[in-house]
């Protein structure tokens, strides 16, 4: 990090940087700004403006004709409510088991010597390169012959086990967990479950609120994975309810952005919350290992 | 590392076990059945066949299936050109120390990547739409000479799924690269600024090495995921199960898709799933030997 | 507590705040098991008149009731076949559109979802009472999957506001090339970019319906009675070579706002398409989705190919089915029956959808030759129901989606092929054609034969 004081007055170049990154970061965010005024807009309107609609108030925009209708009409009339806990519930739940798992799990290959470790590790690796869609399939026959079709359990279990995720705990037990700390607890006696719980995984913090905000984003965002396992409505989230909508009330724009945004919004806000450690949870793998 | 005396020979398995069962049951019993599956005919799980070779051989003449592979090619070099720039552009352009409000920016660049691909499609849908949408809507008044009835999603599929994942991918790329130049060491920079390097040579000959790996893993990344591509096409040529005009969008995994859940037939998509497989394998196996070559 | 509270960062206390509330939440909430019967429908008219009719069942029938549910196609269709491929929860009465039956009938006649009504109908002496045709979509190895819903005759939709404005008389018209040549003053430039506003037919090479419904009303057809593709005749190419020749090139008339796409509501409105071919539902489109503009359209029947030619042709289809999950298959039928053959839902069904029923039976009710102010007092029922008899008849081949498919594809590519040669004659464009349709042919034959369950059947 340079200090402030070494920092340069703006330079030609420097403004020509500050151009590029406003006119790209324009562009990345402009879907959004026109999705916010979109969802505002009353169908009269909606044609009308490309973004606000004008009128006399401030910056020639006629704020008055904007309104909040659609977003209370979500949560009023249309099933929005049941499919955000379903949401919730399936991302949040999903990601605490995940975590768990491949937490423990990377604990036990990388903590501990025992016979077939080495042959687990390979093979449970070795799947990585495996496509999701090849498992498709299968996986979809299994979850019938377990009764697992249009049941939470059959989104939670098998999101609990990605090989990719163990791969991450392993490195960073590997990393930040010291053998020594293990055997001097072991030492006083402390219980292997208690160990794992207090000791080891408070040392890997950052490790954990990384994955647990990158399975919560992705299971937030599945649609296939839902839309093959779970049928009833009553069971379905977001992802699905939404584009169901969007075929229902195709004309609808302004109610399909706002339900959009709302879908969109949450995990945002946890994206927010959580950055430093998602970033660099995500590059770890790739940059350092 | 010592193997400990003081824990049970058992406790290593207790804490691999949630993990180990649930991976068993839903992958690798999976992968083993699908194996299986590529030599039957299914009509859902309840009802199948042995077909022998003949999922294999119909793999080969099977016309949609090129068709898809040659779709999912385009788009697989397609990303490749444009996804690995454009997040290496953002990357240089942040990688300043005399800039302000970094973690601003790379907050902006990223955000897309945060939005689900169902949601993504609805946006998308509306966006590129004709004469109303904010794509051609803003390019008319930009440029009168723009047609405002551009066929974005009737005519330019692959333009239109490209420039979906491009803003999707790039801030998310661009996260990986940036991280990768901060770890470029300074000392090497200012002996190369020392001995009479411009920037680009000093890019050049200095960072690119030094980000290669990274770079490595990102062409991994983009190929692997662009060659799954399913969800994007799949919404929004919903009307057609994906397709998309004359077959413009379908893509491999879409077509796994479209036979094993739209004509049940499990055994066909597990064939296509493991040429898939051989494919991304192959793949992984050259860049790797490609990247230990370069390094050496 | 606060060392506690530190151990973990605040973002991973609320996901786990999350799960705990979500999970008692979800507890809490279980999901409601449904009284009686579900009925799905994916349209929002057929919802409106199930509804009225289940209300009137329910009060009768308090032990069997009728819960209706709008739902998307694309949900319909994932659920059911979900639930056919493998048991899970479905409704007990299932409106299926044509696009959507396919894949029911692609395996083993004894995994078909839906109860087999051949029996039933010939029991009942149904069979005779209802238009024949109208069974075809749903007839699959000679058995009868659902009660028919429609004839769906098509017309010719237009503009009457636009078309009178510039005082073109349409009374002569009888066949497309004088439609083309008598409106060809209405393609208008209004906005000065050198580019039409308006364009004469609804219609574009990229879609799923309107070559196939000029195809059947000239003669060709998509399949044989017994279901065999019949992409590839040589009338399919004559016919097609002309569609090109409307989609592209210096005579282009042919533009499309899609129906169900999102901007087409406003394409309609502007007058981006002056004519639109217009089965019965249509009407019911039109009237729900512009209320505003009564007196603004009319209909025609459709102008002939040849001289003398059929004036109609085909466009969607409903069925209604009982699915073998349902616990009440007895009072499933009996509904059905009450939803799709009395007198007062074919009335509702005119009134709310503008469809014609296939209920010969209730052919000659008053209400079919009222007038109808909004679309300039015509007497739109009867000029449907004259039509009836020359509807050509409806496939129900599990491949009838993917050969929809590839004539869209074949088509989007010969006018391809004719911008690229500048070929812009029917003539000049119908070997193409043939060779085009040979190719999609053979795709969808090699499709056909790789189906070991039709193969045993066969």
């Amino acid at each position: 990090m340079s200090l402030p004081s070494h920092r340069p007055l703006l330079r030609p170049g420097t403004l020509v940087i500050y151009a590029l990154l406003g006119f790209f970061g324009l562009l990345t965010l402009m879907p959004f700004f026109w999705m916010i005024c979109a969802s505002l807009k009353t169908p009269a309107d909606f044609f009308s403006s490309q973004f606000l609609p004008p009128g006399d108030g401030l910056f020639g925009v006629g704020w008055d004709r904007l309104s909040l209708a659609q977003y209370v009409r979500l949560f009023r009339e249309l099933p929005v409510p049941r499919a955000m806990l379903n949401s919730i519930f399936l991302a949040s739940v999903g990601s605490v088991f995940a975590t768990l798992f491949c937490a423990a799990g990377g604990y036990a290959l990388a903590k501990f010597k025992f016979p077939g470790r080495e042959l687990i590790t390979t093979l449970i690796l070795g799947t990585v390169v495996l496509p999701a869609a090849l498992l498709l399939s299968p996986k979809f026959e299994t979850l019938f012959h377990l009764h697992l079709v249009d049941h939470y359990l059959g989104i939670f279990l098998p999101a609990a086990a990605p090989a990719f995720g163990l791969y991450l705990f392993r490195q960073s037990m590997v990393n930040s967990v010291p053998a020594d700390i293990i055997e001097s607890a072991r030492i006083d006696g402390c219980g292997e479950v208690r160990i794992f719980f207090t000791i080891v995984l408070p040392l890997i913090r950052p490790m954990i609120s990384a994955y647990l905000v990158i399975v919560f984003i992705a299971l937030w965002n599945d649609f296939i994975t839902p839309q093959i396992v779970l049928q009833s409505p009553e069971l379905q989230p977001l992802p699905l309810v939404i584009f169901e909508l969007k075929g229902l009330y195709g004309a609808e724009y302004s109610m399909i952005m706002a339900g959009t945004l709302v879908s969109i919004a949450p995990v945002m806000f946890l994206f927010l919350l959580l950055q430093r450690e998602f970033i660099s949870g995500l590059t770890s793998g790739a940059v350092k290992g | 590392m010592k193997a400990s005396r003081l824990h049970s020979p058992w406790t290593p398995w207790l804490f691999l076990a949630p993990f180990l069962l649930s991976f068993a049951v839903f992958f690798a019993w999976p992968a083993v059945r699908s194996l299986m599956l590529a030599f039957e005919q299914t009509y859902g799980p309840k009802t199948t066949a042995f077909v022998g070779l003949t999922n294999l051989r119909f793999l080969a003449h099977d016309p949609f299936l090129w068709t898809a592979v040659g779709n999912t090619v385009v788009f697989a070099l397609a990303a490749v050109l444009l996804q690995i720039p454009a997040a290496l552009g953002l990357a240089l352009l942040l990688n300043r120390s005399d800039l302000r409000g970094r973690r601003f920016f790379r907050l902006v660049f990223f955000s897309p990547s945060i939005v689900g691909l169902a949601f993504v499609a609805i946006m998308f849908s509306f966006m590129l739409e004709k004469r109303t949408g904010l794509v051609n809507g803003s390019l008319h008044q930009l440029f009168p000479a723009w047609n405002p009835d551009f066929p974005w999603l009737e005519r330019y599929v692959m333009p239109s799924l490209v420039l979906a994942q491009l803003w999707i991918s790039a801030g998310f790329y661009m996260v990986y690269l940036l991280a990768a130049l901060q770890n470029v060491p300074g000392e090497l920079l200012d002996a190369a600024n020392i001995d009479g390097a411009g920037p680009w040579q000093r890019f050049w000959h200095v960072t690119l090495p030094e980000i290669r790996p990274v770079l490595n893993i990102i062409l991994l990344l983009v190929v692997t995921g662009s060659f799954q591509l399913f969800d994007l096409p799949y919404l929004l040529y919903n009307d057609t199960s994906g397709s998309g005009p004359d077959n413009h969008a379908l893509t491999v995994v879409t077509y796994l898709f479209q036979t094993g859940f739209r004509s049940g037939d499990l055994g066909y998509a597990s064939a296509i799933g493991w040429m898939l497989t051989l494919v991304l394998v192959g793949f992984a196996l050259v860049q790797r030997r490609l990247a230990q070559r370069n390094e050496t | 507590m606060r060392a506690l509270l530190k151990l973990f960062s605040p973002g991973l206390w609320l996901v786990l705040l999350m799960a705990v509330a979500s999970t008692v939440l979800v507890a809490l909430l279980p999901v409601r098991p449904s009284r009686g019967m579900q009925m799905w429908v994916f349209d929002a008219n057929h919802f409106k008149i199930a509804t009225t009719i289940a209300a009137g069942w329910n009060r009768e029938h308090p032990d069997t009731p009728v819960e209706v549910k709008q739902v998307t196609g694309a949900a319909i269709q994932t659920r059911m076949l979900s639930a056919f491929y493998s048991g899970t929860p479905v409704a007990d009465l299932i409106e299926v559109e044509r696009s959507m039956i396919g894949q029911v009938f692609a395996g083993p006649v004894a995994d078909i979802g839906f109860v087999d009504l051949t029996e039933r109908l010939d029991r009942e002496g149904l069979r005779s009472q209802i238009n024949e045709p109208s069974f075809s979509p749903w007839t699959s190895r000679g058995h009868v999957f659902g009660l028919p819903h429609d004839v769906h005759p098509v017309m010719l939709a237009y503009r009457a506001d636009l078309v009178e404005a510039a005082g073109i008389d349409m009374s002569k018209i009888e066949t497309w090339d004088d439609y083309f040549r008598v409106l060809r003053p209405l393609m208008v430039d209004l906005d000065g970019d050198g580019r039409p506003d308006r364009y004469l037919l609804n219609s574009s090479p990229n879609t799923l319906f309107y070559h196939e419904v000029l195809l059947l009303q000239s003669g060709g057809r998509l399949f044989d009675e017994s279901n065999h593709p019949t992409l590839n005749q040589p009338r399919n190419a004559h016919i097609i070579a002309q569609l090109a020749t409307w989609y592209t090139g210096p005579n282009q008339v042919a533009a499309e706002a899609p129906v169900g796409g999102i901007s087409s509501l406003q394409l309609i409105r502007q007058g981006y398409v002056i004519g639109m071919l217009a089965p019965d539902w249509f009407a019911g489109f039109i009237r729900l989705s512009f209320p505003d503009m009564a007196g603004k359209f009319k209909f025609r029947p459709l102008p002939a190919w040849e001289k003398g030619g059929r004036r109609t042709s085909v466009l969607g289809g409903t069925m209604l089915g009982i699915t073998k999950a349902s616990r009440n298959q007895e009072a499933a039928w009996a509904f059905a029956k009450r939803l799709y053959l009395s007198a007062d839902s074919a009335k509702l069904l005119y009134e709310v959808d503008g469809i014609v029923t296939p209920i010969k039976a209730n052919w000659h009710l008053p209400f079919f030759d009222r007038p109808d102010p909004f679309f300039c007092n015509l007497p739109m029922g009867r000029m449907f129901l004259q039509l009836a008899p020359d509807v050509p008849v409806r496939p129900s081949s599990p491949y009838y989606v993917l050969t929809q498919q590839l004539l869209s594809s074949v088509v989007i590519r010969l006018c391809q092929y004719a911008d690229e040669h500048h070929t812009w004659t029917a003539a000049g464009l119908e070997p193409e054609a043939q060779r085009l349709l040979d190719e999609a042919q053979a795709k969808v034959e090699a499709q056909i034969n790789r189906n070991t369950f039709l193969r045993d059947a066969r």
